[in-house]
């Protein structure tokens, strides 16, 4: 090999990582995203008791704040949902997804219905008005906040 | 030849390594910090305004797609939000946060935690206790802005 052949070659391979990094970071661009599906692939995966993807799509910092104020980090909450205690759902539908996307972090603000109970038989039905945050990490969107509010607009 | 394809193999990897680091943009622990304090700063200067009904502070702070959850579920955007604060049938008797804690934070985003204590009546909402907030901020044109909140009451 030519030591012009040489330097082509170093040339090519050295832009390999900078074309996969951008091709990774531009693949869900703010507008093309589908938060809709996010939002139901997250709620599928916490009724289904997919722990797999939901501690991929959890970040580090996730922290879930319930309806009664009560705030669980992301070991916690998933500790509960791989434990006894994890809640039985037979309805964890978000609706009217609205998201507001500002770079790497979005607000989703969703009608969230909820039909189940916990371990100990007490009914969770209700129906909630959500404040759900994603930060882009390594190209990834993952969730790392949730206020949860039971929906008392219509009373 | 073997030298030749030795210290190619060196190049690229200081060049994949150095185009690695600068898609990671790491932060010195001393400048998150700051940030972090920053962040906790902006915190305070939200609820001061809220409670001084100060609408410039608040249209400076709030991004333009600002959204924010209040306790009931009840969903606001920017505008709305001023006007609540600037109701004047509005009753804030106290408003102030406790407990901060960021959560997380990136050269543009930053994401905390805190208890607000609010004692009072906005947009037809009875606040009297604490409450649950995250807020959400980003770093736009190179100051940081409150993107939004999700608030609910901690039930005793």
């Amino acid at each position: 090999m030519r030591s012009s052949q040489l330097v082509v070659l170093v040339l090519v391979l050295s832009f390999v990582p900078l074309a996969w990094s951008q091709t990774k970071s531009a693949a869900a661009p703010g507008g093309a995203m589908d938060w809709t599906a996010l939002d139901h692939k997250w709620l599928d995966s916490e009724k289904n008791g997919d722990l797999d993807y939901l501690g991929k799509f959890f970040a580090d910092s996730y922290v879930l704040v319930l309806a009664n104020g009560q705030s669980y980090t992301k070991k916690e909450w998933l500790e509960i949902l791989r434990g006894p205690d994890r809640p039985t759902l037979q309805l964890l539908n978000p609706e009217n997804v609205k998201a507001h996307v500002f770079g790497n972090v979005a607000i989703l603000t969703d009608h969230t219905t909820i039909k189940g109970h916990d371990s100990k038989g007490n009914s969770l039905d209700g129906e909630f008005n959500v404040f759900r945050v994603v930060i882009k990490q390594n190209g990834m969107w993952r969730a790392t906040g949730v206020v949860m509010n039971e929906d008392q607009t219509k009373k | 030849m073997n030298r030749a394809y030795g210290l190619a193999a060196i190049l690229i990897l200081i060049v994949a390594s150095g185009v690695t680091a600068l898609g990671q943009a790491p932060k010195s622990a001393a400048t998150t910090g700051e940030a972090a304090a920053t962040i906790a700063v902006m915190d305070h200067i939200w609820l001061d305004a809220a409670h001084n009904r100060d609408a410039a502070t608040l249209q400076w702070l709030f991004a333009d797609d600002f959204v924010e959850v209040h306790p009931g579920g009840f969903i606001v955007n920017k505008q709305e939000q001023i006007d609540q604060i600037m109701d004047p049938q509005r009753v804030l008797n106290e408003i102030h946060p406790d407990d901060i804690q960021v959560r997380y934070i990136s050269p543009d985003v930053a994401v905390l935690t805190d208890t607000t204590t609010i004692k009072g009546m906005s947009g037809g909402v009875t606040y009297n206790g604490p409450q649950r907030v995250i807020r959400v901020f980003v770093k736009q044109q190179g100051r940081w802005r409150a993107a939004g909140a999700g608030i609910v009451r901690i039930k005793p």
